[in-house]
């Protein structure tokens, strides 16, 4: 259960739903910038972020629909070749967002969906992290659980490294780092 | 659209690097704030509309009823995104004590807004208070030294300092002997000389202070340049 301070969780429930309202609700007409009124219309189309339409549906307001991430032709793509699929570009928080929405719109295919992408994709980027370092092309692919995956394999690997060739203990900190290169050259120079 | 404003603030908090902190951002905040007092406004002319119907608030579900439902999440969330923006925030300013001792470079300082300077500080004296109490220093290296002394190589100019009971002098290419306590914090503070009164200004805004640690083998196991200080 993630905690209330967590981010990802935070940004994850701002991914938008589309949902059709099932009443009609008063006084929040800004929730649709185009809106004439400030009143929502029983029947009324709209993208709401997440935590919006999951308190909205348990109120049975609104309806909600498989958000396109979800859809036909993201699973088709999966199928053919899951790790060239741009997951982070459709929803960045893809499997997150896939459990929450599976009981809402129960739809009950979108569990094996989502281990399948899942399964499939995790092989290949356990086997780039630990290849060459310029990945980018690749990791700017995954979604936020999977580059936080990538980034461990990664820094455990490079800390096993260092372990065995017997690095240093006393270190900069590291939130002066990456300032200091921009800044001075590196390499000692007079004074 | 409701609390994409708070969202925001988070983004940029998320889209940084982690540990490492963005520059606070008054003015979304204050944007959200403002935000959460026009929700507030809405919700109490709902509520009031309710009333002149003499309806009961918590059994009906008109449109009223479900506009006010809207506008009190939309409160939760904005509420949520700003205490999580602070919290994130006072975990990065609390792990800098650790990281940088009690004095931190203008350039972190510029980035805090006043309250988290005082909680820094705060912080910061909780901590030497326990510490002299115990009489334990806590920010010394976890894994226990083979020897109490290190080998350094003074890599640049940075004059006299003053050590526990004497001076010495750490000129450039030098080596010296040091006891492993007093040289840790010229390794991992090196952008903050704590004895910089002693030099002369002119050469101390220009000096580069680099510290070679060097292993009791003569190897290598570690090297720290660091950058300008502006005296």
């Amino acid at each position: 259960m993630p905690g209330y301070y967590d981010m990802d969780d935070i940004l994850m429930e701002d991914e938008p739903i589309s949902v059709v309202f099932q009443v009609g609700a008063h006084g929040c007409g800004l929730l649709d910038p185009g809106s004439e009124t400030i009143d929502i219309e029983k029947g009324m189309k709209m993208d709401l972020p997440y935590w919006l339409a999951h308190q909205l549906h348990l109120r049975q307001a609104v309806s909600i629909s498989v958000p396109a991430s979800f859809s036909q032709k993201t699973r088709k793509e999966i199928q053919a070749d899951a790790a060239c699929v741009d997951l982070k570009g459709r929803c960045p928080y893809f499997y997150e967002l896939g459990c929450k929405i599976a009981p809402l719109v129960g739809d009950k295919t979108i569990g094996s969906f989502l281990l399948y992408a899942f399964t499939d994709r995790y092989k290949e980027m356990l086997s780039k992290s630990h290849g060459a370092p310029a990945v980018t092309r690749f990791s700017s692919r995954l979604t936020k659980e999977e580059s936080q995956l990538f980034e461990a394999a990664r820094s455990s690997m490079a800390a096993f490294k260092k372990w065995r060739t017997g690095g240093s203990r006393l270190e900069k900190a590291a939130i002066l780092g990456r300032k200091r290169k921009r800044t001075v050259p590196l390499g000692p120079s007079s004074p | 659209m409701y609390g994409r404003s708070a969202s925001q603030l988070l983004k940029e908090q998320a889209s940084c690097e982690s540990g490492q902190l963005t520059v606070f951002n008054n003015e979304a905040f204050d944007r959200v704030i403002k935000e959460c007092d026009e929700h507030h406004l809405q919700l109490e002319s709902l509520f009031r509309k309710l009333m002149e119907q003499n309806l009961d608030v918590r059994t009906t579900t008109n449109g009223e009823h479900l506009g006010a439902f809207i506008h009190h999440h939309s409160l939760l969330r904005n509420k949520r995104c700003l205490m999580a923006y602070m919290q994130n925030r006072a975990e990065i300013v609390r792990s800098l004590r650790w990281q940088l001792g009690p004095v931190l470079p203008e350039e972190i300082k510029a980035k805090m807004s006043y309250s988290e300077e005082v909680y820094f500080v705060d912080h910061s004296n909780a901590i030497e208070s326990y510490m002299s109490e115990m009489d334990v220093d806590l920010t010394a290296d976890m894994v226990p030294p083979k020897s109490p002394s290190v080998q350094v190589k003074v890599l640049d100019d940075i004059g006299d300092v003053c050590l526990g009971d004497h001076s010495i002098s750490l000129t450039k290419d030098s080596l010296h002997s040091l006891r492993r306590t007093d040289a840790e914090p010229f390794i991992s503070q090196v952008s903050y000389h704590p004895f910089g009164a002693m030099r002369d200004d002119a050469a101390f805004r220009l000096t580069l202070l680099f510290v070679l640690f060097l292993g009791s083998n003569g190897r290598t196991f570690g090297l720290m340049p660091e950058k300008t200080i502006d005296g």
